[in-house]
């Protein structure tokens, strides 16, 4: 008799241990599916946010490609190249895949674009009107400027700074070489000014 | 009846019939909490020369002269005006983000000093909007302390 009920607790102790046991495997395999889950979220976020960066990047490039073209020709008083710049970069501006971008950075790029836009269109408008091309160009370049702080450029620039332009206020603009060449005067002083940052 | 006498009536009829289509006026008497003269400081001389020069199409008020009511006068009139306001509207100023009240401003200077504005044929039909060398300088100085005053915000 006595045995008996050894025996049967016993088994029930056992039982209890197997089921225990059982209910813990099965916990421990769902919060393996869980972390597992978990990291496979992880992961796809990761992937979508790196493809919206890489295509920002795209976009910012092209902007700054077409910017730094403008420059260029602005350094050689060339203003029907400036023109051809403008009217480049008014349509890389508004071609820009906003999709990518989150609320707070479309905010940021909204308020540059509406601005950089007007000005790229008036660059490539006045083509022969150097002067007022280049005062055009002095807004933009800060446009561009808060553009590339704002979301990088993917390459290193210079922010350049000629102190006798607009009356003696200054202006700068930014270039992709160490050496100074000064778009706002073009072929009559070309390397004054200096490098007054690098933007990496 | 001859060809020449037929191509006359044709023209007068055409002509009448174009005096029904009336453009919709450039009218508002409502100062705006937007306008500029809310955004930044303007004396009473910066406010008559920009009402007597620039509002005319840069603004929700137009003062028009009777010939605006002789189509196509009155067609060429309102667009001009579309876009001058796209380009500028002195009511609306404090609707442009900050960074466009800058450029605006910058504009404004450069575009007198240039003598881009006002619009050759504008002056053509309004005497005295012609900008003597001393009210130039009180526009160009207007528009640079009160984008010093804006940037500094």
């Amino acid at each position: 008799m006595m045995k008996n009920i050894i025996l049967g607790l016993a088994m029930a102790a056992t039982s209890l241990a197997v089921c225990n046991s059982n209910n813990r495997s099965i916990e421990y395999l769902k919060m393996n599916k869980d972390l597992q889950l978990k990291s496979t979220v992880n992961n796809t976020s990761l992937m979508t946010s790196s493809v919206a960066d890489a295509k920002i990047t795209v976009s910012i490039k092209e902007i700054l490609n077409d910017y730094l073209q403008m420059k260029n020709a602005f350094t050689e008083d060339n203003s029907t190249g400036a023109a051809t710049a403008g009217k480049k970069l008014e349509a890389a501006f508004k071609k820009f895949d906003k999709s990518a971008l989150t609320a707070a950075q479309k905010k940021t790029y909204e308020d540059v674009e509406a601005d950089a836009v007007e000005h790229a269109e008036h660059i490539g408008a006045n083509g022969g009107k150097i002067e007022h091309q280049r005062e055009h160009f002095e807004l933009l370049s800060k446009d561009i400027y808060d553009l590339v702080k704002a979301f990088g450029g993917g390459q290193v620039l210079y922010k350049d700074f000629d102190p006798m332009y607009n009356n003696g206020k200054g202006a700068f603009w930014l270039s992709e070489t160490k050496e100074i060449k000064n778009p706002y005067m073009g072929k009559a002083m070309l390397t004054s000014g200096s490098i007054k940052e690098e933007i990496k | 009846m001859n060809i020449v006498k037929k191509i006359l009536l044709v023209s007068a009829i055409i002509f009448i019939a174009i005096q029904f289509i009336q453009p919709a006026h450039n009218k508002s008497d409502q100062l705006l909490a937007s306008d500029i003269s809310q955004i930044v400081t303007t004396s009473d001389s910066v406010r008559a020369l920009l009402k007597n020069t620039c509002y005319d199409c840069h603004s929700n008020n137009t003062i028009y002269p009777w010939y605006s009511n002789i189509q196509p006068m009155g067609w060429l009139m309102a667009k001009h005006i579309k876009n001058g306001k796209e380009a500028l509207n002195f009511s609306e100023f404090g609707s442009y983000s900050s960074r466009r009240q800058l450029s605006k401003l910058n504009g404004i200077a450069n575009s007198i000093r240039d003598d881009i504005m006002p619009l050759r044929s504008y002056k053509l039909m309004h005497k005295n909007s012609q900008f003597s060398a001393s009210q130039m300088e009180l526009l160009i100085n207007w528009a640079q302390q009160s984008k010093d005053s804006l940037s500094a915000k």
